[in-house]
């Protein structure tokens, strides 16, 4: 390899970067030909990489080489050619690897950067197998950077340009993996705490119409994922699914406070809207729930892999509980309008939790969920969720769709690099040792402080 | 109970929501599934907005769920009922094909669960066949099981119904639609007396639909639209025919000839029916047992019986069918889309063209009529001009038709050919007249009146008079308890007045003139003669004149008066023709020979001058309606000039006792004949006076009624006729033994 760096030394940037994706190719192709397990990328390669490609300088003594945009572009070209030209996934791969997997260091800065203007090119001119390394990049990246790439995209697509958002709706046909990983990122992104980071509404209406036309394409990543893979830590969920339950309870609460911007700026044009699409995007993100006891069974995962996880559930209803105390304490002229929305964000939540834990989504016991809503204001559905269906008399024996910890599948750590959030261990003890429903101590006919009054 | 408020909640959280946002109803309805999935308002509700919004997938989806799970909620039967009525019927509208949509997208056992408890939840049979049918269609393996039991309950069904025609809605159900699939499906082994019955059942039924009579708001329309349309589709078009129980639609029936032979191919295939492969049409058919016929008394056994079946069977169906489609054509009001085809009925009669020829050549044909009939039995003779067809090629007699008034002559004629024939091989051997089927198909389908006109023909066809007559008889009890109200329009008299002929006809030709006569005083007496005489045509006049056949030919008559009042005239020359001129003297008989001669004069010129010299023979001539009834001038001439000492000087007694002289001038006759009428009575009375001077009043009571009698030459032929008719009736049965 050094003989490379020193064939490539004397050459200018654009070229002695053409040089090495060139010998990087042959490289892993032999790697991968001879067989070896597992092809890795050695660090003597990324060296090379980081000298030739990402200009990041070598040492202090070494001034950094700098590529003209026209260059850069030039380089990206190559870029995109190369992987498109590439017909081994395993070559691809170990590829885009050597050139943007995080080191932790220096490079990591330049890496982005080359990173967002490949995958901004790739979504322009539909480079399939640029997305699909993109999309493994986002699977295994700490989530951090996937929200800077996510940004990228949206800057470059929903901001910057206003015409293009078509061009990134095309994403979900070239490759949904990508698009599910970008989901993913984006509602990690965009939590609803401030303006900034609430979506745009073309974001929006996009997303929607994705998950609308298709919603299993919330769950492509989920369903590609080996059965013994684990997840890196501090990488995007396996599902965008905690995220968009995020978004269509809190929405109420985000958009009321845009309205009132909006209303105080003069324009309310998206407005209108922005309403539906959130019921949409919660009717979808419930029937994608919906689908997953199947799935579960089918890959004999039921009641051991937690997607949506208590303790992001537990963070969203107090934060529900900081903002709807505020909202209730900020307007005083039209509480109706306010109770009826803190009603939407309640009526919201309360499906989500019950379709979440009936399919298996969210493995954590009644009392789990009466522990984190405690602070909430009081709402019809959620207090029936909270305590739990009747048990009628002719149907004992229907089978209950909610998940209960003591069933017989022990539950196994779905992440275990979040040691602590083991998903069956419930956040407050239950007494009850009713096999069903242990949350419930509560029989038949009998009052209950958690039963709506309606 | 608590649970069941809680759903009572969810659903109308639901219910408020789906009109404003029916995403979030939709939202509620999830979360009250999840929590509750056992409750049936719930997903029924879920099910509603699907359905409301005709969203296919997703409401099938939810269908689905609700039927495997709930299948015990009557709101279920009534939607799926609503669904299957959809699949029923052939409705476009859109919703009917969103739900026709909708069940598609079930899989296909429960499309079968669903269609066998609908089945079973249906209290009408005819429904509950529908919906059986539905599921064989859709299910073929279902018919093994389902088929046959279908079947059977649509033939108990319509015993247990006491519908009086083969053509009801259950036979109409099982005959289009069950039998063909129990019969094509060759999973299932069918013994061959149930298919036998069930061909018979398919016969019943097809024969019935084509033979079908108008219904009574129909013939109304019918008759008012064959007077103002003339072209038969539009006629057509007007006449709807509903199977009591059916749509309109249902009630068609396409084919039906084809369709019956097609079962019967099937049939032919599955009993293993002698040279059988695939029947291409019925005279085919007959053929092929002709030919099997010719082996017939070679066979034994199961064999046997199994080729006389056949042959019964197909022979039988060839001979209604072509009976059918005869009898169409001379009596086309009989049958349903039949009107404007042709002219209107038509009457098999003994042909009298030869009437006005010689009595003694026809004495003689007739006393060897049955040698002669059996001589000319196998010789095949035509015999045509420019305006007739004989037809009857084989059996000597033939069928005389003008072609001009009929223009589906042939095919008529054809269908008559075709029909005798069959009905000759069902008669040519013992063992097929014992076979049961035929017993069968003879009892049930000639039940109508239609087919025992034809079978009639064949009947009168091969000389079988008596048995004809008897045929007659019962037809006319038949048809008396429904006389005038069936028709308005004069059907039944026109349909009464053809029993009559066909009646009168065979009595002559069996001899029994009195009997033959009161039933063609009968029809005329119901007749209105014509205004006008028919003009002849100059063909009409060679006609007969240059033609003489022999007298034993068979003519289709139009049945309208201005065919059968002629007819009727002929018939009765006939009958009085024998009498007239025997060595006995019998001047009534002779008389209204005379009478009858002036029709269509001068074809009867010869046999006139045969009278006149009879009358010239006896010397005298007693005939006291003469002068009410003789208009002709030539006659007249001949009977003043037989009083001249010329003519011999006959004695005629023409005047009535009671000098019931009808006056009514004519001054339309010429000065020519005038004078010389009146120069000949003038001599006559010279003579008279010299001779006998008692007659003299007498002689001038002659003078004066052949005076008047010229003076009448103008009048009405047929009115004259017709009034002999009504007012001689009694004399006129009476002179005959």
């Amino acid at each position: 390899m050094s003989d490379i760096r020193q064939s490539l030394l004397p050459r200018d940037v654009l070229s002695a970067a053409k040089e090495l994706l060139y010998h990087l190719d042959i490289y892993f192709c032999n790697l991968v030909q001879s067989g070896r397990q597992p092809p890795q990328v050695d660090s003597k390669t990324l060296e090379l990489v980081e000298e030739f490609i990402l200009h990041a300088p070598k040492d202090r003594n070494t001034p950094a080489r700098r590529m003209s945009a026209l260059q850069e572009l030039h380089l990206l070209e190559i870029m995109c050619s190369c992987f498109q030209e590439q017909s081994r996934d395993t070559v691809r791969q170990l590829m885009f690897s050597a050139l943007f997997s995080l080191q932790g260091n220096q490079a990591d800065e330049s890496r982005m950067a080359l990173l967002g203007k490949l995958v901004s090119m790739a979504v322009a001119v539909g480079r399939v197998p640029i997305l699909e390394c993109a999309a493994t990049w986002l699977q295994r990246a700490h989530r951090v950077y996937c929200v800077r790439l996510a940004q990228v995209l949206v800057d470059d697509y929903c901001s910057m340009v206003p015409g293009s958002v078509p061009t990134l709706h095309n994403i979900h046909n070239a490759s949904p993996r990508f698009c599910c990983q970008f989901i993913t990122a984006v509602t990690t992104l965009y939590d609803l705490t401030t303006e900034e980071l609430t979506p745009p509404v073309e974001l929006l209406q996009m997303i929607v119409s994705w998950i609308q036309d298709d919603p299993r394409l919330v769950l492509v990543t989920f369903l590609n994922m080996p059965l013994s893979s684990s997840q890196p830590i501090s990488s995007l969920d396996v599902t965008p699914l905690g995220g968009l339950v995020r978004w269509c309870v809190k929405a109420p609460l985000a958009y009321r406070r845009d309205k009132k911007l909006a209303v105080t700026n003069g324009s309310s044009e998206s407005d209108q809207a922005v309403g539906p699409l959130f019921s949409a995007l919660h009717l979808s993100v419930l029937q994608v729930l919906m689908l997953l006891p199947n799935i579960f069974n089918e890959k004999g995962l039921f009641g051991r892999l937690a997607l949506l996880q208590l303790e992001s559930l537990a963070a969203l209803t107090s934060d529900l509980s900081r903002l709807l105390d505020q909202a209730d304490k900020q307007t005083h002229t039209s509480s109706a309008d306010t109770h009826a929305l803190s009603q939407l964000v309640l009526d919201r939540l309360a499906q989500a939790l019950q379709v979440a834990m009936a399919s298996g989504a969210l493995l954590c016991s009644r009392e789990d969920l009466r522990t984190i809503c405690s602070r909430l204001p009081h709402n019809n559905l959620l207090q029936l969720v909270l305590s739990g269906p009747v048990m009628y008399y002719n149907n004992i024996h229907t089978p209950p769709l909610a998940f209960s910890p003591h069933a017989a599948h022990s539950p196994i750590p779905s992440h275990p690099a979040h040691p602590a959030h083991t998903p069956h261990t419930p956040l407050a003890t239950h007494p009850s040792t009713h096999p069903q429903y242990p949350a419930q101590p509560f029989m038949t006919g009998m009052p209950f402080p958690f039963r709506p009054s309606h | 109970m608590s649970a069941q408020k809680d759903c009572e909640f969810l659903v109308k959280r639901a219910r408020e929501l789906v009109s404003d946002d029916p995403y979030a109803a939709k939202a509620w309805l999830i979360t009250a599934r999840t929590l509750y999935p056992a409750d049936f308002n719930i997903q029924y509700e879920m099910y509603i907005i699907e359905r409301n919004a005709e969203r296919t997938s997703s409401a099938g989806r939810l269908l689905y769920d609700i039927f495997t799970n709930f299948s015990e909620q009557p709101i279920v039967w009534r939607e799926i009922s609503v669904i299957t009525a959809a699949l029923r019927s052939d409705s476009q509208e859109k919703h009917a094909q969103f739900l026709r949509g909708l069940f598609e997208t079930l899989p296909s056992h429960v499309q079968c669960d669903m269609l066998l408890k609908v089945t079973e939840q249906c209290f009408n049979t005819l429904e509950k066949a529908e919906m059986l049918l539905l599921l064989l269609k859709r299910f073929p393996e279902s018919v093994v099981q389902h088929g046959v039991n279908l079947g059977e309950t649509l033939l108990e069904a319509e015993a247990s119904e006491n519908v009086e025609t083969p053509v009801n809605c259950f036979r109409k159900l099982f005959v289009c639609d069950v039998l063909p699939l129990v019969m094509n499906n060759m999973d299932m082994r069918l013994p061959a007396n149930l298919m036998q019955k069930y061909m018979l059942k398919a016969a019943e039924f097809f024969i019935g639909y084509v033979s079908r009579g108008h219904s009574p708001v129909v013939q109304i329309q019918a008759s008012q639209d064959t007077g103002s349309l003339k072209s038969p589709s539009v006629s057509r078009g007007s006449q709807r025919y509903v199977i009591d129980g059916l749509s309109e639609k249902s009630s068609v029936v396409a084919e039906p000839w084809e369709r019956l032979l097609d079962i019967l191919t099937v049939v032919g295939a599955r009993c293993e029916w002698q040279g059988d492969k695939g029947q291409r049409s019925y005279v085919d058919m007959l053929q092929r047992v002709k030919e099997l016929c010719r082996y017939l008394p070679g066979l034994e056994g199961d064999t046997r019986s199994r080729c006389c079946s056949q042959v019964v069977i197909c022979a039988t169906l060839v001979l209604f069918r072509s009976a059918f489609y005869y009898v169409s054509a001379i009596q086309p009001a009989l049958f349903q889309g039949m009107t404007g085809l042709s002219s209107g009925p038509w009457i098999l009669v003994e042909d009298l063209s030869m009437v006005y020829s010689d009595v003694k050549t026809e004495r003689g044909a007739e006393k060897h009529s049955h040698k002669k009939r059996k001589l000319a039995d196998g010789r095949e003779k035509t015999m045509s001009s420019d305006d007739e067809e004989c037809l009857g090629k084989g059996r000597g007699r033939h069928i005389l038709v003008n072609k001009t008034e009929m223009p589906s002559w042939s095919e008529t004629l054809e269908s008559f050919r075709t029909a005798r024939e069959s009905w000759d091989l069902l008669h040519s051997h013992d063992s097929l007249e014992t076979g049961k089927p035929s017993d069968v198909l003879q009892y049930k389908i000639p039940s109508r009146s239609e087919f025992k006109i034809s079978k009639l023909k064949y009947l009168h066809f091969n000389g079988q008079y008596r048995k004809a007559l008897s045929s007659l008889h019962q037809m006319a009890a038949v048809q008396q308890p429904q006389p005038e109200q069936q028709s308005p329009s004069g059907q039944t008299s026109l349909e009464h007045n053809r029993a009559l002929i066909q009646q009168a006809s065979c009595h002559y030709a069996l001899g029994e003139y009195r009997m033959a006569c009161e039933k063609l005083l009968d029809v005329v007496s119901g007749l209105v003669p014509p205004n006008q005489e028919p003009t002849k045509t100059p063909e009409d006049q060679v006609r007969v004149k240059t033609k003489m056949r022999k007298g034993n030919d068979l003519r289709l008559l139009p049945c309208n008066s201005k065919s059968v009042l002629p007819f009727c005239l002929q018939l009765m020359l006939a009958c009085f023709k024998l009498r007239a001129f025997t060595d006995n003297r019998d001047d009534l008989s002779l008389g209204h020979v005379v009478v009858l001669l002036q029709y269509d004069w001068p074809q009867g010129e010869q046999l006139f001058l045969k009278a006149v010299d009879k009358i010239s023979q006896q010397g005298s001539f007693q005939y006291e309606n003469f002068f009410n009834y003789v208009t002709n001038i030539d006659m007249l001439e001949e009977f003043a000039y037989l009083r001249t000492p010329e003519g011999g000087r006959i004695q005629l007694e023409l005047l009535p006792n009671q000098g019931m002289l009808i006056k009514n001038p004519s001054p339309s006759l010429g000065l020519e004949l005038n004078t010389l009428l009146l120069q000949g009575v003038q001599t006559m009375d010279r003579h008279h006076t010299v001779t006998r001077g008692i007659t003299k009043g007498v002689k001038e009571d002659f003078r004066l009624a052949m005076e008047r009698q010229v003076s009448r030459c103008g009048e009405n032929l047929l009115s004259v006729l017709h009034r002999f008719c009504i007012n001689e009736k009694i004399i006129i049965i009476q002179s005959l033994p």
